[in-house]
């Protein structure tokens, strides 16, 4: 078992408990074990990188120290943002030891542990797409999707800006594909798989990020798509729950069911419901669910 | 050296509206770049192809297209790897832009939305010294370095997830070049200039989907640019926009209990008239379980913490764009990879390297020469002998 | 830019027609720095600016031309710097000046090493807050001569099509050089000396046609221009031995003696077999990595992108590339060429600054100091007089010669004909001249005129964006300008500056030839003649480094 910190963020605690859920069943059966970090707060999403970019600087120190103190190598998410943000902010330590030094020093004067040993911040998708995790997945997958068409919604800042990222070739992307292929699904490809979902300017421009929101939705159901999957529960949140806003805006009911990462190798690797917590879903996954029953 | 290369390009006329996927295989050279490539297309296979060039060395930004529905900078992209792979790139025109033909689109739109953010230096009212140079240190300069860089070329643009989606949005590169004046300690007028960025086609409309960082071939960040912006506005008291109120929701929850308070990010975005009219949508979402109750709240492990960092950094100065700038340092080195760890030694013996350089009868000193300029006159002439030159030229 | 900002605050209605949008001149691609004595980074002033400059110049610069501009330079980039110019910074807050090729004092202020960029941007900056009209993508193509005056400009647009002619009390040339003559350049594509050529058609003196500057470090086999800057950071030239070659040639000044001579010196070091495919190594691993990425990192680029060379740890492939024409209209002191109403600033215009060989900075300044008094005096000019006539016979003319080109419908390419001039134009005229080279490429020269008189065939016919036309244009521009550059070249029967014949004449020879060279355009050829070279203080002396 390879022993990780994990790093939920405010999502998978409030509004997206199920993709805690998920995960945490999940883990244990891809050779992952978790250690959850408590002490921890938002990661500050783009909005405290924008509003206050020291204080968001030092809130990802903070949990890059806390995940140090652990003594893993890793740092795990399961959010596309939380993860641009804690490399981002690692990155920034690790290349400017001046930097380093101070946001230590404020963080010891605190009662954090300073953030000496380094680690490295993965989400959940690279540690199962390839290696180790990748065959403990194939091997965990034993239930299958039975062909289920899902189309993968890579969404933004998993893949951009690559030279942060870095984990795959950001306009030819291949994990969310390789997943659903080893979960036994067929992944369809369409084009606004690697475009914005609109989520951070749902509310201050709504108009403008369901012009965004549409495409994935639209194309995924126009090839076909049973389900949607995302690696993140941002852009989940504006596809799923933003859907009726679509259709409000569109005229055009698309239901078309939007799946948590961990909730798609779950089902593949016979999670329960009371784990997957498929009822928290605005559009129902019932469809879904049908399918993999017969 | 030659290499093959197949190419599909989009022609399209404008006037008539015909659209037509060409394809041409042509013989080039292995160094050739895909501006090379489209000369040799329209020099010896089809003169009537329209696309814009100029330095082909990356600077004048006349060269941006698309190749496989990513704007890039043809001169810049050199074509042997995809010759060799068997992959026939598709090229076609920018993105966001009305195509006049070809790969041209009509700039006229891109220009206007510069224009709009005042994109030139309205000084204060000091004077410098003796009519010379603003004093002004590197470090200082260096924060708007990144925004300084801009070709526009467009490539930003072309990609703009919300321009796409609202055509009035400013976008990337007039953000970008608004930063470099707003950074700018000659410049005068920084509130009024964000008062105005702060519109409803302004930085708050970015939806950080960070295409154009990825596209910019000169580094720009226009994103960063972007928040940049927001942090200034902000450290200036300018957030009535329902962006920056959403953000600043965000520190208020960090410092207080940690999680994001969800629930009460509607109003405190959109104001509590709004949120009301939300009520039917906001209900949806309650039955499923994705509003959590505000109370009790939800507070993460040690939140006191996080409340004492808040007030520590608020007093080091780094509020504002300041923030973004000093992690760019370290940020930059990421582009340049493990460059700069080597001794000079360690170059120089590396496998396949070339020799060290030497200076005939002498040691050549240890560190680098100044190079000065000559302050005295000693000989010159090109050999003793004639030169013969070898057949076939340079 | 500068002359069209100048103009417009000197009150005139300015209008700039540029083939290009402003901001993708060939001007941005200049790298290393611009000249001006402020004496930052040591003693300086515009004496010894002015020295350098004539010495430079193979004294055949004009001396009175040299002393107002090494005059009037600082306080040009002043005005630049208050315009909100980003330039690099000394510790003390001032501009920073680095050293080039032949300067008495470090005078190059510099940013980074992208000088160009940044002064182009801040011009279009300025010009967009004064709002002046820009016909942009209009490619100029005719001058209108009227009345003894030069009224006007016949244009093709580029963009929507059709031939727009654009009237004006005076016109100001600011077109740049004809680096695209040679195959091996560090020009755009756009450098193809249309100003010069309309100029010359039009009867219009161009002087010392005859020297083209080949850069010394341009990356291999491209041709883009690697700066002097990487030099004044303290780079070194290499064999293929890896000796530092410089010492036997300039043993003071090593590879910051003037270029012509470390074009000369590489050439040789490559023509007597220790070059690598044709070209020498620039070598940049001992500055490290934090100087290069801070100060040259646009080098570093370039290198990496065209050359997949990292200058960090390999030295880089250079070799010398045509680069900057000190040669083009003739003017005086106030940009004024002989016709009334024509003025031309910049690298198409020769007052004459640079002579036989220009300093690395000092194009920059020219372009800025004299784009300035050029603005001025035209618009002094034009507010001083009120009338504008075009004859409509321009137009139609231009109408009848268009459709003429555009209905060949059997013949060459223009390619053939632009390769065979650039390849015989890098053989026959480079770094090193020979009489029967000479000779024989004025043959060849007539023979592609001859070939392109015959008619090229335009393939596309249509009016949007027909760049397949103003490039055959172009060409024709081209041809006319090689064969003024050649008869000059043959003409003078010595060494000076850029124009080296070591095989028959290696010295100079201010008894016959301290003049300079005049081209007029006389029944479809160019015709030779001498002018003076204006002294003031400096005499001519033997030049060294």
């Amino acid at each position: 078992m390879k022993k990780v910190a994990y790093y939920k963020g405010c999502l998978a605690s409030l509004s997206a408990k199920e993709l805690d859920s998920a995960t945490q069943a999940l883990a244990p059966k891809v050779g992952l074990k978790l250690v959850e970090l408590e002490s921890v707060t938002c990661c500050g999403a783009g909005d405290i990188h924008e509003a206050e970019p020291d204080y968001y600087l030092h809130l990802n120190a903070r949990i890059l120290a806390y995940a140090a103190a652990e003594n893993v190598d890793t740092l795990l998410t399961v959010c596309n943002v939380c993860t641009l943000n804690l490399r981002q902010a690692n990155f920034m330590l690790l290349g400017d030891a001046d930097l380093r030094a101070r946001v230590n020093e404020n963080l010891v004067s605190v009662g954090v542990p300073a953030y000496e040993r380094d680690v490295d911040v993965r989400h959940l998708l690279w540690e199962i797409a390839e290696g180790d995790g990748y065959e403990q997945l194939k091997a965990a997958a034993h239930r299958g999707l039975k062909g289920l068409k899902i189309a993968p919604f890579y969404g933004c800042q998993i893949l951009r800006p690559s030279k942060i990222q870095g984990f795959e070739d950001p306009d030819r992307p291949w994990s969310l594909e390789r997943i659903i292929e080893a979960c036994g699904g067929e992944a369809i490809d369409y084009p606004a798989k690697i475009k914005c979902c609109g989520f951070p300017i749902i509310q201050a421009r709504e108009e403008t990020a369901l012009g965004e929101l549409i495409q994935p939705i639209e194309q995924a159901y126009e090839a076909g798509a049973d389900a949607i999957v995302t690696p993140c529960p941002l852009c989940h949140l504006s596809l799923d729950a933003w859907q009726s806003k679509l259709k409000k805006a569109t005229g055009r009911d698309f239901k078309m069911p939007i799946l948590h990462l961990s909730q798609l190798v779950g089902v593949a690797a016979g999670l329960e419901e009371a784990e997957l917590k498929f009822k928290r879903h605005v559009v129902s996954v019932e469809p879904v669910v049908e399918k993999l029953r017969v | 050296m030659a290499m093959q290369v197949g190419l599909k390009v989009w022609r399209f006329n404008a006037r008539t509206g015909e659209r037509e996927l060409q394809e041409f295989e042509i013989d080039a050279p292995e160094e050739a770049t895909l501006l090379d490539c489209l000369d040799i297309v329209k020099d010896r296979h089809d003169g009537t192809l329209a696309y814009r060039k100029s330095c082909r060395m990356m600077i004048c930004g006349s060269c941006g297209m698309r190749m496989d529905g990513a704007a890039v900078l043809a001169c810049k992209t050199r074509m042997y790897d995809v010759a060799q792979s068997g992959h026939v790139p598709v090229i076609s025109a920018m993105g966001n832009l009305p195509i006049v033909k070809d790969l041209v689109v009509d700039m006229e739109p891109f220009w206007d939305k510069f224009k709009s953010v005042d994109p030139y230096l309205r000084p204060g009212y000091d004077e410098p010294p003796e009519g010379k140079e603003h004093l002004i240190r590197q470090e200082r300069m260096n924060v708007v370095h990144k925004e300084a860089l801009c070709i526009n070329c467009g490539c930003c643009v072309s990609e703009c997830n919300a321009m796409e989606s609202d055509p009035l949005f400013t976008g990337p590169q007039a953000l970008a070049k608004a930063f470099r004046f707003v950074g700018d300690p000659r410049d005068g007028h920084k509130i009024a200039r964000l008062e105005k960025l702060n519109g409803e086609h302004g930085i708050w409309e970015c939806t950080r989907c960070y295409f154009c960082n990825e596209r910019c071939p000169k580094g720009v960040d226009p994103r960063d640019a972007i928040a940049k912006l927001g942090a200034e506005s902000m450290k200036e008291g300018i957030d009535r926009d329902m962006g920056a109120k959403h953000a600043k929701w965000f520190v208020v929850s960090a410092k207080t209990t940690g999680w994001l308070r969800e629930t009460e990010l509607v109003p405190k975005t959109q104001g509590v008239v709004s949120a009301i009219k939300q009520t039917r949508f906001a209900l949806d979402l309650a039955l499923k379980g994705k509003v959590p109750p505000p109370f009790p709240p939800h507070v993460a492990k040690d939140v006191r913490e996080a409340r004492r960092l808040h007030d520590l950094v608020r007093d080091q100065g780094r509020s504002g764009y300041a923030g973004i700038v000093q992690g760019e340092r370290a940020l930059a080195r990421l582009a340049h990879g493990h460059a700069g760890e080597e001794t000079l030694d360690e170059i120089y013996a590396r496998p396949g390297a070339f020799h060290r350089p030497y200076l005939a009868g002498e040691e050549i000193p240890a560190g680098a020469d100044e190079g000065m300029g000559s302050r005295t006159q000693a000989d010159v002439t090109p050999g003793e002998q004639p030169t013969q030159k070898p057949e076939g030229g340079a | 830019m500068r002359a069209a900002i100048e103009a417009y605050d000197a009150g005139a209605n300015v209008g700039v027609i540029s083939k290009l949008h402003p901001t993708r001149s060939h001007s941005g691609a200049a790298e290393g720095g611009i000249n001006a004595a402020l004496g930052n980074a040591a003693e300086d002033s515009p004496e010894t600016h002015a020295f350098d400059t004539v010495k430079g110049s193979d004294y055949l610069g004009d001396q009175d031309a040299i002393e107002i501009f090494t005059r009037e330079a600082p306080g040009d980039i002043y005005q630049l710097e208050h315009w909100g110019a980003f330039f690099s910074r000394r510790e003390d807050g001032r501009l920073a000046q680095r050293p080039f090729g032949a300067a008495g004092s470090p005078r190059t202020v510099y940013a980074a090493d992208i000088t160009g960029h940044v002064l182009i941007q801040v011009l279009y900056e300025q010009l967009v807050k004064r709002d002046i009209t820009v016909y942009e993508e209009y490619f100029a193509w005719k001058l209108v001569e009227n009345d003894g005056r030069c009224q006007g400009v016949v244009c093709w647009d580029l963009l929507d099509g059709g031939l727009k002619t654009v009237g004006g009390k005076t016109v100001v040339l600011a077109t740049g050089g004809q680096g695209r003559i040679y195959r091996t350049t560090t020009n755009a594509y756009a450098c193809t000396g249309d100003g010069a050529a309309m100029a010359l058609y039009l009867g219009v003196a161009l002087k010392d046609m005859e020297f083209m500057q080949f850069h010394p470090t341009t990356l291999y086999p491209s041709g883009i221009l690697l700066t002097e800057g990487c030099r004044g950071e303290g780079a070194y030239l290499i064999n293929s031995e890896g000796e530092r070659f410089m010492k036997r040639y300039a043993p003071n000044a090593m590879e910051l003696a003037s270029r012509d001579v470390v074009s000369r010196s590489e050439q040789t070091e490559i023509d007597q077999g220790r070059g690598i495919n044709g070209s020498i190594y620039l070598d940049m691993r001992h500055l490290g990595a934090e100087k290069i990425i801070e100060r040259l990192p646009g080098s570093r680029e370039l290198a990496m992108t065209f050359a997949g060379v990292d200058p960090i740890y390999d030295p880089v492939p250079v070799r010398p590339g045509a680069h900057y024409h000190m040669g083009g209209v003739q003017t005086d002191n106030d940009g004024a060429t002989e016709l009334t109403g024509l003025y031309a600033a910049g690298e198409v215009a020769c007052v004459s600054v640079h002579g036989a060989n220009r300093l690395g900075g000092n194009s920059l300044m020219e372009t800025i100091t004299f784009g300035r008094r050029a603005g001025r005096a035209a618009a002094e000019w034009a507010l001083s007089h009120t009338t504008i006539e075009v004859p409509e016979s321009v137009e139609a003319d231009a109408e009848r010669e268009l459709k003429a080109m555009l209905g060949v419908e059997r013949g060459e390419r223009p390619w053939q004909i632009r390769q065979d001039l650039g390849t015989s134009m890098l053989e026959n005229f480079g770094v090193f001249r020979r009489g029967e080279q000479m000779e024989k490429q004025v043959e060849i020269l007539e023979e592609l005129r001859e070939r392109y008189d015959r008619g090229v065939v335009i393939e596309d016919k249509g009016e949007v964006f027909n760049s397949d036309l103003t490039q055959a244009i172009e060409l024709g521009n081209m041809i006319d300008l090689a064969r003024c550059m050649l008869q000059a070249g043959v003409a003078r029967r010595e060494s000076r500056g850029a124009h080296a014949r070591p095989y028959d004449f290696p010295d100079r020879d201010d008894e016959h030839f301290m003049k300079h060279s005049i081209s007029r355009w006389t029944d479809g050829r160019p015709e030779l003649s001498y002018d003076e070279v204006r002294f003031t203080k400096y005499e001519p002396m033997e030049r060294k480094y």
